[in-house]
C-alpha cells in the first residue's frame, strides 16, 4: 500500500518516538514512524536505562541536563496513563586510576558551572552512600543525586502514545528496504509493506543507522557494537544510586522493582549487529561485580541479554542534516547514551528540521565534524 | 424483587431447596417456580406421584422429595424452564446439575464451559457431562460443577470459564485481566507484553506464562499459536549466583 508523508522517521526506539512527538507538537502533520519490529525492540529496550548529567564533554552535560528536566515531568507532559518510573536515586561514579580521579575533579567543575549539582567524594564518603562497596578499590568518586533511572519500555510508550494522539502514524513490523533520492533530494522510502513518498527522512535507526545511511548513499562514521547486560532476581532495596566506573568498567543499578541490572564494556565484542549472549560476559561481569561490591555475590542472575551501542569516534551523537542529501537527517551514534538523551534529541531534531533556532547549539555535533576533525572526546563511557 | 429483577431472593431459594440429606442421597428435582400462574405440566409429567395434584391450577407446585427419583420428566415439560435436577452424590467434591436448555448450538460433551448463576454471572468452571436431545426441543444439558455450586449454577456460557484475577505470571503477579487489557490495547506479541507488563521477567523466565499469554493472544486475535513469532528465550536457563561464576576459570 502506497502512502505519502511529510516526514518519515526510521526507527521506533526512544529517539524516533521523541522526534515524532516533538515534530507533531510543533504542528507538523503527516509523520510516519517506521519500525522493523515493535517499539523499543532494539537498543532502547535493551539498555541499562540510567540517565546521568555527569559527563566530561560539555555538550553531553547540556543535552542530559535538558533531558533530566524533561523526564522529571514527563508523565504529565506526555499525559501517560501508566508510569515511566523515573527514579532519581543518583549516580555514584568511581575513579579507578589517579588520572581518572584528577579528571573527575575537573568534570565536577565543568558540571557545576553548567548548573549540574554534582560533588566530588573521597572513597570513605562514597562508601556512606553505597555501604556494600569495597572502598579500597577506588580512589575517589563523584555523585549527582539528580541522576537516575527510568523504565525504557514505558518511557518509549509514553512518547509514542502522545505522538499518536497528535496524529503520528506508527508502522511497526515494517522494514525499510530502500531510500529513493532524486537530484540530491530525498523522495521516498521503500518498505516491505509499501512505498512512502516523503521529502524528509530522519535516520533514528540505532544500530542499523549505518545501513540506512548506505541505502541513501551516505557513509555515516558509526559502527554498532554489542554490549551485554544482566539482571538479577529482585531483593530488598539496598542500593539507591547507580554505581559506575569507567576504568573499572562497570555499571550496576538496583531498579525500583528490586532487581539489579549490571553491564560492562568489552572491546573484543562483535560489531556485526549480533545481539546474542555470551558466557564470557557472565564470568567477567561476575568477577568485576564481586570484586567491587562483594556482598552482591549472593544475588541470583535470572537473565542476560545484549544490545547495540552505535559508536562514534568521539562517543558523542551525530545530529542534523547531511550536506550531500537534502531532506536526510541524522539522529545517530549515541554511543550507548541514546536513551538518556532522547528528550533533547527529540526537541533539537524537531527544531533543526523546522529550521528553528535550537534550544542548545548542536552545530558542532554534525556529521561534518569528522571530516573537519573537530572532535571533542567523551571519556566518561562504559 | 423477583418481579422487578427476574432473580429470586435468597429466601425464595431457601424455600425451594431440597433438604441436605435428600440432596446427598442422589438426583432430585428442584422446582424454581416462584409465581402463581395457570400451569400444571409438571404434575402430569411425573410418573412417581412426586408432584402433588393441584387444587387450583394457579397454585405453585409442591414436591414430595421422598417420592422424587430425579428422573427429569417434569424438567423437560416445564414451559418456564423452571425445573432442574441436581445430584450431589456424584463425587466427593462435585455435583451434577441438569439444566433444561433450548439454545443452539448445543455444547459438546466433555467440553468445559462457564457455570452461570441465576443472575447470569459466571461463578465456576463446569464440564458438560451429557447432552440429551429431546423431541420437544427442550434439551437437557448435564454439567459437572463443584459441589458448593449445585444450588447456584442454573445456566452456562460456552466460553471457557476464567477469572480476570487469575495470576498468569506468578513471578511478577500479573493477572489474566491485565494481559487481556494489553492485548485489547494492541500489544500482539509475547515480547511486547513482557516488556510493558514484566510478565515473564521473573526468576522462572516465563516458563508458565509464555504459553498462557500466547493462548490469550490467539483467543482474542484469531491468530494461530504456530504462526506467532517465538518469544525470546534468554540465558541462563536457571537462576545462578554471581559468586558461583567466579570459580569458572580454575575448573577449565
Amino acid at each position: 500500500m502506497n502512502k505519502t508523508a511529510n516526514v518519515v522517521i526510521i526507527g521506533g526506539g526512544i529517539s524516533g518516538c521523541s522526534i515524532a512527538y516533538n515534530l507533531a507538537k510543533k504542528g507538523v502533520e503527516g509523520i510516519i514512524v517506521v519500525e522493523k519490529s515493535f517499539l523499543a525492540s532494539g537498543s532502547t529496550g535493551r539498555c541499562g536505562a540510567g540517565i546521568r548529567m555527569q559527563w566530561g564533554a560539555e555538550q553531553n552535560c547540556r543535552l542530559s541536563k535538558l533531558s533530566v528536566e524533561f523526564y522529571e515531568n514527563a508523565n504529565e507532559e506526555l499525559k501517560y496513563d501508566r508510569d515511566i518510573e523515573f527514579n532519581q536515586g543518583g549516580y555514584l561514579i568511581v575513579a579507578g586510576t589517579e588520572e581518572e580521579n584528577e579528571q573527575f575533579k575537573k568534570n565536577v567543575e565543568l558540571q557545576n558551572r553548567l548548573g549540574i549539582p554534582s560533588v566530588y567524594l573521597t572513597p570513605k564518603e562514597a562508601k556512606e552512600i553505597i555501604p556494600h562497596m569495597d572502598e579500597t578499590k577506588i580512589l575517589g568518586a563523584t555523585f549527582c543525586e539528580k541522576d537516575g533511572h527510568l523504565n525504557p519500555f514505558h518511557t518509549t510508550e509514553a512518547y509514542a502514545k502522545a505522538a499518536k494522539r497528535l496524529g503520528v502514524e506508527f508502522m511497526t513490523f515494517t522494514e525499510v528496504i530502500g531510500i529513493d533520492t532524486k537530484a540530491g533530494r530525498v523522495t521516498g522510502v521503500r518498505t516491505d509493506k509499501g512505498y512512502i513518498s516523503t521529502p524528509i527522512v530522519v535516520n533514528a535507526a540505532g544500530g542499523y543507522s549505518k545501513k540506512i545511511g548506505e541505502m541513501a548513499g551516505i557513509d555515516i562514521p558509526v559502527y554498532a557494537q554489542r554490549h551485554q547486560i544482566l539482571v538479577t532476581e529482585p531483593v530488598e532495596p539496598m542500593q539507591k544510586p547507580m554505581y559506575m566506573g569507567f576504568s573499572l568498567n562497570i555499571y550496576i543499578q538496583q531498579t525500583p522493582h528490586g532487581s539489579f541490572i549490571m553491564g560492562r564494556g568489552d572491546d573484543t565484542e562483535p560489531t556485526d549487529l549480533r545481539i546474542t549472549s555470551s558466557w564470557k560476559f557472565l564470568e567477567e561481569m561476575a568477577k568485576t561485580c564481586c570484586e567491587l561490591l562483594p556482598p552482591l555475590k549472593n544475588l541470583n542472575i535470572v537473565r542476560q541479554w545484549a544490545g547495540l551501542y552505535t559508536m562514534t569516534k568521539d562517543a558523542q551523537p551525530i545530529y542534523g542534516a547531511v550536506e550531500e542529501l537534502e531532506g536526510f537527517y541524522l539522529a545517530v551514534g549515541f554511543s550507548g547514551h541514546g536513551f538518556m538523551l532522547a528528550p533533547a534529541t527529540g526537541l533539537l531534531m524537531a527544531e533543526t528540521i523546522l529550521g528553528e533556532e535550537t534550544t542548545i547549539d548542536i552545530s558542532n555535533l554534525d556529521i561534518g565534524r569528522f571530516e573537519r576533525n573537530e572532535l571533542v572526546f567523551e571519556s566518561s563511557v562504559v | 424483587m423477583l418481579i422487578k429483577t427476574g432473580v429470586p431472593t435468597i429466601d425464595d431459594i431457601i424455600e425451594i431447596t431440597p433438604p441436605k440429606d435428600r440432596r446427598e442421597r442422589g438426583p432430585v428435582a428442584v422446582i424454581e417456580c416462584f409465581q402463581r400462574i395457570p400451569c400444571n405440566p409438571c404434575f402430569t409429567a411425573c410418573n412417581f406421584g412426586a408432584i402433588e395434584e393441584f387444587d387450583d391450577i394457579n397454585d405453585r407446585p409442591k414436591i414430595n422429595y421422598e417420592k422424587c427419583t430425579g428422573c427429569g420428566s417434569c424438567m423437560t415439560r416445564c414451559p418456564g424452564l423452571a425445573i432442574f435436577v441436581i445430584d450431589e452424590s456424584y463425587s466427593k467434591n462435585e455435583a451434577l446439575v441438569k439444566i433444561p436448555y433450548e439454545f443452539l448450538p448445543l455444547p459438546e460433551e466433555g467440553s468445559f464451559v462457564t457455570g452461570l448463576n441465576r443472575e447470569g454471572k459466571p461463578v465456576c468452571r463446569a464440564q458438560v457431562k451429557k447432552v440429551q436431545i429431546m423431541k420437544n426441543k427442550t434439551n437437557i444439558v448435564t454439567l459437572v460443577v463443584p459441589k458448593e455450586y449445585s444450588m447456584d449454577v442454573r445456566g452456562f456460557s460456552t466460553m471457557a470459564y476464567d477469572d480476570e484475577n487469575t495470576i498468569i505470571c506468578r513471578c511478577e503477579g500479573i493477572t489474566l485481566g491485565e494481559i487481556r487489557k494489553l492485548i485489547e490495547e494492541g500489544y500482539r506479541t509475547v515480547d511486547e507484553i513482557k516488556r510493558i507488563s514484566r510478565a515473564g521477567m521473573g526468576p522462572c523466565q516465563g516458563r508458565t506464562c509464555r504459553q498462557l499469554i500466547m493462548q490469550e493472544i490467539a483467543k482474542s486475535t484469531g491468530q494461530k499459536i504456530e504462526d506467532m513469532p517465538m518469544p525470546t528465550f534468554r540465558p541462563p536457563t536457571k537462576p545462578i549466583k554471581l559468586g558461583i561464576l567466579l570459580g569458572g576459570e580454575s575448573d577449565e
